[in-house]
């Protein structure tokens, strides 16, 4: 240290050449070892960034899956297709690869002219990725469009809802939209429960989803709309509607309400007066609620099927008579009063009763509240919430208090099942499912004293033309011609609401039927208006096509219909 | 001994890459491959579908019966009626033995040139 001089400031480094060599390597190792972690950071940073790219795959605002999406076939109880999924191409296209509009305007269209030529050129121009132009073709305008040869059009395939009965089972399937979403019927529930939650997750695709089995008899529902329909032309009514149920069970085995649509054209649903009448309509079924008035009343005990009831002058209220339409004006005795169907007699018996365990009894059945089926269309009943002498007089034959015939037709199907409520369903249903929703209405006894006086009704009262259509399937039921309320008021244009509630074959109850015809017309001038003569008639019918098909062989042993009279009534 | 190893080394390099090529290829092609099956299968799959829907179109009962409804007069075709239901009950069962003195009787018949399943044969004529 003691050489060191003034001007020392600057130090004097010797570098041997090995060493300058030493360091000119590592500054290349660094600069090296710089470069290639700039390019690794380059390619993390690109990885990074291609992780948040969130690619487009939504088609005009759905999931791509949502639109492939498929439903679950829809079959009745026998196995046959009510609702099939079919995979048709739909044509859209990417305008921003289109490179001449103008010329694949005029291409396409011959191909799909009827597509209108400022709309198509509208949709084509632009910078949009995507855009539908037809949705729904058929495989052989895929092979047409094909050939074009136009850039930027291309196919997918959607699944389209195909119902090949066609209007046959309208009110009961539904109908879906365009995106494969149920809109009305059993398609609505099922995405309700849990398609639809599949579809949004994507699990819905091809072939996967299994069939779902309905309680509905395909070749039943078939006879029910050929013969409601031949109902409507013969009796000139405005609808007509009917439904049949597995009394034991519960299952709905068909529905049908005229007119009805074309669920593979869905909009034709909109169109007035093409309601489901069985459940979504609520109508005074008339005389039919007798049937209720007297389970009612021989259950609780106050009434027995062997009194007498005066029925010699009508029933006054205020400035009111109600009096009998079929009258006989004499003292009838209980059958004698369900087979005429008199309301003097049936107000006898209910005041016997008391009106508010007739209220009860209502409420009992259910009448109170909608009927919940599996289909959303429903509605609420109109039934007082408590009576008056008077409303509990009228509501005995069916006046003044509205239910829908799906609440009528499960009331029918317990009074006829041994007493037993059980709630409709258009699914299938064991027995012993059944079994466990069971809730007791009325005893064994009433329930057998009912068919004996439905029976009885079909032998000799107002059923007698039905009977003689079904003759050998020992059908037993009870007429109701009501008068229709137009703005609160009773119409007595002739125009009434005819229904015909039954059950066969009674001697081994197994189904309950409903049949409604609205503002039926005489077939001709011999016949007559009443139920008995188009509601009635029209039961018959059904029952004589549709009975073979049910496995109900025609008895016409006279001694059946004895049997069926129990002890209390001989 | 360094210079075997280096030889060795690229021979393996070498290898190596033709065999990752040849499978690379061998990938691509199975994959298109599996893309051209796939194509069909939906494709198949898009014809079943609609085969299916003919078919159920054509079972269907709304289908068949205008068919029957429109050939009633050609056919001769009635509606059942319920006379014409009946069960195996009422069909009278199989005497237990045979009935030796009418099979007698028939035997001689038939021997003395007498058929009696003729009869009504000759009635139609």
């Amino acid at each position: 240290m003691a050489i060191i001089s003034a001007d020392a400031n600057e130090t004097i480094a010797l570098i041997g050449a090995r060493k300058a060599r030493s360091n000119l390597t590592k500054a290349r190792i660094r600069w090296v070892i710089a470069v290639l972690v700039a390019v690794f950071l380059v390619v993390c940073g690109r990885l990074v960034q291609l992780g948040y790219v969130d690619t487009d795959t939504t088609i005009e605002g759905q999931t791509r899956d949502l639109i492939s999406a498929t439903r679950p076939p829809i079959l009745d109880r026998n196995g046959m297709e009510m609702a099939v999924d079919i995979r048709v191409p739909s044509l859209f296209a990417e305008p921003r690869r289109i490179i001449d509009v103008d010329e694949a305007v005029e291409k396409i269209r011959t191909v799909l002219p009827d597509l209108d030529r400022n709309w198509l050129r509208n949709r084509l121009e632009g910078n949009k990725g995507f855009v539908w132009i037809k949705r729904e073709l058929t495989p052989a305008i895929e092979e047409k469009i094909m050939r074009l040869g136009i850039p930027g059009l291309d196919f997918l395939t959607e699944s389209k809802r195909f119902y090949p009965g066609g209007s046959e089972a309208s009110h009961i399937l539904g109908a879906v939209n365009i995106d494969n979403q149920g809109i009305a019927g059993i398609e609505r529930s099922m995405d309700k429960e849990d398609v639809a939650l599949l579809q949004s997750i994507g699990l819905a695709r091809g072939q996967a989803l299994a069939p779902v089995n309905l309680s509905i008899d395909l070749r039943v529902q078939h006879a029910m709309h050929d013969q409601l329909a031949d109902a409507l032309v013969r009796y000139q009514a405005v609808a007509a509607a009917g439904a049949i149920m597995d009394i034991h069970t519960g299952e709905v085995i068909a529905m049908v309400s005229l007119p009805d649509f074309d669920p593979n054209d869905p909009s034709t649903a909109l169109v007035e007066g093409r309601m489901n009448r069985i459940t979504s309509g609520k109508f005074e079924l008339g005389s039919t609620f007798k049937t209720i008035a007297f389970a009612a009343a021989l259950d609780s005990g106050s009434v027995r099927i062997g009194d007498s009831f005066d029925a010699r002058f009508g029933v006054r209220f205020g400035r009111f008579t109600i009096d009998d339409f079929h009258g006989k004006h004499r003292i009838l005795s209980v059958p004698e009063i369900y087979k005429y169907s008199s309301n003097i007699g049936t107000i006898k018996m209910m005041q016997t009763m008391g009106k508010d365990n007739y209220r009860a009894f209502l409420t009992r059945l259910g009448f109170d509240d909608p009927l919940v089926t599996e289909l959303p269309e429903r509605t609420t009943t109109n039934v007082p919430k408590t009576f008056s002498e008077i409303v509990a007089a009228t509501a005995s034959f069916g006046h003044g208090l509205s239910i829908t015939p799906m609440h009528m037709l499960a009331a029918y199907a317990a009074l006829a099942n041994g007493g037993n409520y059980i709630t409709p369903t258009f699914y299938r249903r064991t027995p012993e499912e059944a079994q466990a929703l069971y809730r007791r209405v009325v005893s064994p006894q009433t329930s057998a004293e009912i068919r004996s006086l439905m029976r009885l009704n079909a032998l000799e009262g107002s059923g007698t033309r039905m009977n003689k259509l079904s003759d050998g399937y020992r059908v037993g039921g009870k007429t109701g011609t009501a008068e229709k309320v137009v703005n609160g008021r009773y119409v007595t244009n002739g125009l009434n609401l005819n229904v015909f509630a039954s059950v066969f074959p009674l001697d081994a109850p197994e189904y309950a039927m409903i049949v409604l015809v609205d503002e039926p017309k005489r077939e001709n001038a011999q016949s007559g208006d009443t139920a008995g003569w188009n509601a009635g008639e029209a039961t018959g019918r059904i029952v004589a096509r549709i009975a073979p098909m049910l496995g109900i062989a025609p008895n016409f042993d006279n001694s059946i219909d004895d049997r069926l009279v129990p002890n209390s009534m001989r | 001994m360094i210079r075997t190893l280096n030889i060795v080394f690229t021979l393996t390099s070498i290898a190596a890459l033709v065999g990752v090529y040849a499978l690379k290829y061998s990938v691509e092609e199975t994959a298109s491959a599996k893309a051209a099956i796939e194509h069909t299968i939906s494709r198949q799959e898009a014809d079943l579908s609609l085969l299916k829907a003919d078919w159920a179109y054509l079972n269907q009962p709304a289908h068949v019966g205008p068919i029957v409804t429109r050939h009633v007069d050609q056919l001769g075709l009635q509606p059942l009626k319920q006379a014409q239901i009946s069960s195996f009950d009422i069909i009278p069962m199989r005497p237990e033995a045979p009935d030796n003195d009418a099979m007698t009787a028939l035997f001689e018949s038939l021997e003395s040139g007498n058929d009696p399943a003729d009869a009504p044969l000759q009635g139609l004529q």
